[in-house]
């Protein structure tokens, strides 16, 4: 008995809100702003392209044997690398700070790489050590084409220590 | 009565002509009746009420900064829509029209320059404007949704702004964009490198793509740029701005002491002499000063130092000594969310349409200029104003190339050698540190007071408030000077098993309190050395403590007269604004970075 009042009540009370009186009323404006909110979401969707008009991330750096050991700033300025040589083989950084996506500056005689945006330090290895850059600076992947130059993908990077000293993100090379 | 027309006899004739009276529906002598006419009968002064206050007149009460700011917007508009005849908005055009407009149009450099330096103008008489409003009280009931809707215009004054200088594509606007656009990627879950990112999120789909319309800043960028600085954002403005000049006539004006007068000649004229005033001074500073305008735009080459305009450096500053994620996006969300919050959370209802009072107070030695009404508020808020203008100015005079600290007239050296290391504080002490931090502000309401009293007699509350405080302060020093000089170099576990951060900053220069300690401790041998530790932990803690303790009754009273909520946001706000302080003295003197750190959620603080 008790049970079936306060089901009752509980029906009026549902009645009462979404009952026959305003049924279509109420059910007319929701899916009026069903509608508006859709096409509002709609058009935030419209502002991201599908289709990208942007160059390749890809490019041929070279034979090997052009680039002699250290930090090199060859193809700095014209795709935004440092390609580095080491004893044992060849690894590439993205010339972008992983703080704010300026370009940094390689100071040899300092072994640092500086930011001029906001002052993040990144040691030869890309680990950060001053200014408040996050994480170490990307490395793109190095792989040697079938006519012997280097080519390098900045579509492909890697930053976490172990993982980036192997695979597709170091080369291995001997004179 | 009006006097003989004296006009040559054919303007008279014309004046009687239908043409004319089809226009002009009122005559122009100086009659009471035609001074209202002038007002209520043309669209664009009726605006104004046909009456108002004397005081609105006051140039030294209003400065006259708020129309001065619709003014030189409307300036913009004009000049910007000249400039626009000329600027085609692609990467291989932009920056040939800007040079095309600077030295081969007839007038095309002085309307750029007009257009430049009026929108440095426009922010700084914006900011202006806003904080008469804030001294004067003017935001207070029943214009506090007219001060929110004021908040949104100065925000969307710096959007036209950055929106504005992508356009000319040179080196400093490709750069600005490029850090502003990177600010966007690190937006809490939905950046691709913000904390808590939500997993389908990546360059391709995440904020910044949507802002830049791409994966790099190109042409598809300067569009997006172009339509939301020449239409899009011009058009919010003017929707928000009709909202605030209708709600600053319903409102009515924030100073009524005295009689009313008539607004055509009296506010009409002088609002006349002001944009005269404002022409003439742009005019020259126009003439005089070209706008800057950088190399083109290279997107592998970033110019060192490369720095923002003025009013961003504070930002850029901010940005040096936080995770992008909170200062480029947590920290303006809170500033501005925090300057809307003001007249909701400010309950006194005095000090309206006066600036307020100052006084001489003496604390110890010192004797300080302070408000004597209001004197939380105007304190609180004309501290943030001058931190931010601080940061500002450590942005345009101290820092010279790769970002790195000069004394302003020092000569800068591309070539200096940096000794900059930092270092984290250990999650755990740095949450610590953090939690007794917010703790401060913890406030001893009444009911708990008397409770404390009755139970333990009259003097328990305010001795376990001192140790409350005190105890803070202490733990405070012990999570900051303890992990800095014993706690493993975690950073870097294989250089050496025995570094600690002490010796790792003990030599950074940029760290001079830990320099020094780390120096004197040497010198003094470990006995001594652990004594001058301590005591260091003991002066800092009672120091903090002290700071706490000094403003403990005013945070009871504060409570008690907010309530919870109030109470909590108007603290909350105060705490982070002194711990941007705190995290830049931490910074500076301690050679801090981050005080929690999880890399794999890219969260940081």
């Amino acid at each position: 008995m008790g049970a079936a009042v306060s089901g009752q009540t509980v029906w009026g009370q549902l009645e009462e809100r979404f009952g026959r009186r305003q049924f279509l009323l109420k059910t007319g404006w929701a899916f009026f702003y069903l509608f508006l909110g859709g096409w509002l979401l709609s058009n935030l969707r419209y502002l991201f392209p599908n289709v990208l008009y942007e160059p390749t991330l890809s490019f041929k750096a070279g034979h090997p044997d052009e680039f002699p050991l250290g930090i090199s700033e060859k193809w700095k300025k014209a795709q935004r690398v440092w390609v580095v040589r080491t004893a044992g083989g060849f690894y590439c950084f993205w010339a972008r700070c992983t703080h704010l996506g300026c370009t940094p500056n390689w100071f040899e005689a300092e072994g640092r790489f500086k930011c001029p945006c906001h002052g993040s330090n990144f040691n030869k290895d890309g680990d950060v050590i001053a200014g408040p850059a996050p994480k170490p600076l990307w490395r793109c992947s190095v792989q040697l084409a079938n006519d012997g130059q280097l080519v390098i993908d900045k579509a492909r990077l890697e930053n976490r220590p172990k993982l980036r000293e192997q695979g597709d993100f170091f080369l291995p090379y001997q004179a | 009565m009006a006097d003989k027309d004296a006009s040559p006899a054919v303007l008279q004739w014309f004046k009687k002509s239908k043409l004319w009276k089809s226009i002009f529906r009122h005559d122009f002598s100086d009659t009471p009746r035609t001074r209202l006419q002038r007002v209520f009968g043309n669209v664009f002064l009726h605006l104004h009420p046909v009456r108002t206050p004397k005081d609105a007149l006051k140039v030294t009460y209003t400065w006259g900064m708020g129309g001065l700011s619709f003014y030189v917007f409307l300036l913009l508009v004009v000049t910007g829509i000249l400039l626009m005849f000329y600027y085609r908005p692609t990467t291989i055009h932009a920056f040939q029209d800007m040079k095309d407009l600077a030295y081969a149009v007839t007038l095309g450099g002085f309307l750029r320059n007009m257009h430049r330096w009026a929108a440095h103008l426009m922010v700084v008489v914006v900011i202006l404007h806003m904080v008469r409003v804030f001294l004067t009280g003017a935001y207070k009931p029943p214009r506090e949704y007219n001060w929110a809707v004021g908040v949104i215009l100065l925000v969307l004054t710096l959007f036209l702004s950055y929106t504005g200088y992508l356009l000319p594509w040179d080196q400093l606007a490709l750069w600005a964009v490029t850090v502003g656009a990177q600010m966007a990627a690190n937006t809490p879950v939905i950046g691709n490198e913000g904390p808590f990112r939500l997993p389908f999120v990546t360059t391709s789909n995440d904020a910044r793509f949507g802002l830049i319309g791409g994966t790099m800043v190109g042409d598809s960028t300067l569009i997006r740029f172009y339509v939301l600085h020449c239409v899009a954002v011009p058009f919010l403005f003017c929707v928000f701005l009709c909202v605030h000049l209708w709600r600053v006539r319903k409102d009515g004006f924030s100073k009524q002491t005295g009689e009313k007068v008539d607004v055509w000649p009296h506010l009409v004229s002088r609002e006349f002499l002001a944009a005269l005033l404002v022409t003439i001074i742009l005019f020259v500073w126009s003439m005089a000063l070209p706008a800057p305008l950088e190399g083109i735009a290279n997107l592998n080459v970033t110019p060192n130092p490369s720095k923002a305009p003025w009013y961003f450096l504070g930002l850029q500053e901010l940005l040096v000594y936080f995770d992008p994620w909170i200062a480029g996006v947590a920290l303006p969300g809170l500033i501005v969310a925090g300057l809307m919050a003001i007249p909701y959370v400010d309950t006194n209802p005095k000090g309206i349409g006066v600036y307020p009072a100052m006084g001489w107070k003496r604390i110890g030695p010192l004797r300080l200029w302070h408000p004597t009404e209001r004197p939380f508020a105007v304190t609180v808020f004309m501290l943030g104003v001058v931190l931010w203008f601080a940061l500002i100015f450590i942005g345009y005079y101290c820092r010279g190339p790769n970002w790195e600290w000069y004394m302003p007239g020092e000569l800068w050296s591309h070539r200096r050698v940096t000794k900059l290391t930092l270092k984290n504080l250990p999650n755990f002490w740095g949450a610590l540190l953090m939690l007794c931090y917010f703790l401060e502000g913890t406030p001893m309401p009444k009911a708990i007071k008397a409770r404390l009293a009755a139970a333990r007699g009259p003097n328990a509350p305010a001795r376990i408030s001192a140790a409350f405080h005190m105890g803070l302060g202490v733990v405070m020093a012990i999570a900051l000077l303890l992990p800095l000089t014993t706690a493993p170099d975690a950073e870097y576990p294989l250089r050496s098993r025995y570094t600690t951060l002490f010796e790792a900053l003990g030599h950074a220069p940029n760290a001079p309190f830990m320099s020094w300690l780390y120096r004197t401790v040497e010198a003094l041998g470990p006995a001594l050395g652990t004594g001058l530790v301590v005591a260091c932990i003991l002066a800092l803690g009672g120091a903090l403590g002290f700071l706490g303790l000094k403003f403990a009754t005013f945070k009871d009273r504060m409570y008690d007269e907010l309530g919870p909520v109030k109470y909590s946001l108007v603290m909350g706000l105060f705490l982070m604004m002194m711990g941007v302080l705190g995290k830049l003295a931490l910074r500076l003197l301690f050679g801090m970075k981050y005080l929690i750190t999880f890399p794999a959620l890219s969260f940081n603080i």
